[in-house]
Formats: structure tokens, C-alpha cells, sequence
């Protein structure tokens, strides 16, 4: 998977692209591990092809400890297919989720 | 017609993406072939992750097994579209609660999420492997 991040306004929007399983999952996790996401983060999900439970484990996380800090996390442009994986699981409780990156930041 | 897929690759996370997109392009094969009732993409996404699940644990229970295997046999019969997927891992529940979101849980929804998507499931354990086989119906009956 493709992992990008860059500065928009007061967010940091991190962009995910291509397959978030169980196989890619550990690389985000080092990502997120050794990149400086405090503050305000959007995650944009738009060129996410495909999404498990691993995925979405690691996206509660980040969720888990934004929330224990006390910061904005918020989840654009998730297409029918991670849409799906957040309903069934409920997942969609724990998230502001925005249709675009830009509507989120506003 | 009945078609029958063997596929066996090793109890390695790197093969996941292997094993959904081998379920994915067999569901969209059966559901333009047979036809079903419903959202044909939805269907194939359905069968695509509920094996990924599938394979995702069987490989996290695999005890780094230097030679585990996962075998996933895929066929069509009057019931729909199923795939029996087993390995040689230790005997498993296959009856998980759903996991509490509330406590941000950062795994447990494999097998809610399989239980969820397939119309029907099974576990046996037969010759020291587990077998789980999961169908997707072509025709659900209406809720």
C-alpha cells in the first residue's frame, strides 16, 4: 500500500491508497510509529481498495489514542466497499466520517 | 454445472492478498454465471473479505509452523457458493461475541465479520485440521 501525508490548513491529512489487510497492516503501523501525528488528523480513504479487520484494527487505534489525547480524527471519502466494513463491525461509532477531505477540514 | 478450486498456499500473512483475490474472482465468476438476488459487487466483496478473515486466521494461529499450510477448496452446489477453508492449527471456537467497539478493540472482528457477510457456517475438525466452510447463497431467503 501507498502511505502519504501533507499539511492542510491546521490537519495533517494522511492519505491511504491500494489494500489495507492484514499482509500491508504492519506497514502503516511503522509508519504511524515513527512519523509525528499529534494534533488534528484526517485519513483519507479514497484510493483504499480494500479494507479487513486488520485494517480497521489499526485505523480503532489511531482512533483509541486521538481520543486518550484528546484530538480531532476524522475519516474521508470511504467508498462502498470500507463503508461496509465499518457498519457491520459498528466501527462507524468511533469516527467522524466526511464524504471529502475538504469538507472534513473545514 | 458445479465447479470445484483447490488452492493451497503456506501459512503466511504475505499470501492474504492471494487468497481473497482467488474467493473474489470466484464469486464474481458464480454470481455472473448462476445469478444471483442482489448487488453483485456486494456479493463478491462479501466472499472476498470473509476468506480474508478466514485465511488472516488461520495464519495468526498457525504457531510459526515453519511448514503450515491453508487449503481452501471453493464450490458451487444448490445452497451457493462456498469456501472450506483448513489448516493444521490448534482446535478453535468458532462462536466469537461481537466485539465491543466501545473499548476501541484493535482486533476480534474476524470471525464477527464472516459471521456477519456469509449466509451460512460450519466447524469441524477432522485428521488434526480445522475446517471452516462458509457459504454465500445465490438467493437468501428476504429478511
Amino acid at each position: 500500500m501507498k502511505i502519504s501525508s501533507k499539511k492542510l490548513g491546521d490537519y495533517t491529512i494522511l492519505s491511504l491508497s491500494g489494500i489495507l489487510n492484514a499482509s500491508s497492516a504492519p506497514q502503516l503501523k511503522s509508519y504511524l510509529e515513527e512519523t509525528d501525528f499529534s494534533g488534528s488528523l484526517i485519513i483519507d480513504l479514497e484510493l483504499v481498495d480494500f479494507l479487513d479487520s486488520s485494517g480497521l484494527g489499526i485505523l480503532v487505534g489511531i482512533a483509541r489514542r486521538k481520543k486518550a489525547a484528546n484530538e480531532i480524527l476524522k475519516l474521508a471519502n470511504l467508498n462502498d466497499r470500507v463503508k461496509k466494513v465499518f457498519e457491520i463491525t459498528q466501527a462507524y461509532t468511533l469516527f467522524d466520517i466526511y464524504d471529502e477531505v475538504n469538507a472534513a477540514a473545514e | 454445472m458445479k465447479h470445484a478450486i483447490s488452492v493451497t498456499l503456506n501459512a503466511d500473512i504475505v499470501y492474504t492478498r492471494i487468497a481473497s483475490q482467488v474467493a473474489g474472482a470466484a464469486a464474481e465468476v458464480y454470481a455472473n454465471e448462476v445469478g444471483i438476488t442482489g448487488n453483485i459487487a456486494e456479493f463478491c466483496h462479501a466472499f472476498e473479505l470473509s476468506v480474508s478473515e478466514s485465511f488472516t486466521n488461520s495464519v495468526r494461529h498457525a504457531n510459526h509452523q515453519a511448514d503450515g499450510d491453508v487449503t481452501i477448496n471453493f464450490f458451487t452446489d444448490a445452497n451457493g457458493l462456498t469456501a472450506v477453508v483448513s489448516d493444521t492449527n490448534p482446535e478453535f471456537n468458532p462462536v466469537t461475541p461481537p466485539p465491543d467497539v466501545t473499548l476501541y478493540p484493535e482486533g476480534g472482528y474476524g470471525l464477527f465479520i464472516i459471521h456477519k457477510l456469509m449466509d451460512s457456517i460450519s466447524y469441524s475438525r477432522k485428521k488434526d485440521r480445522n475446517i471452516l466452510t462458509m457459504t454465500k447463497s445465490a438467493h437468501p431467503p428476504a429478511i
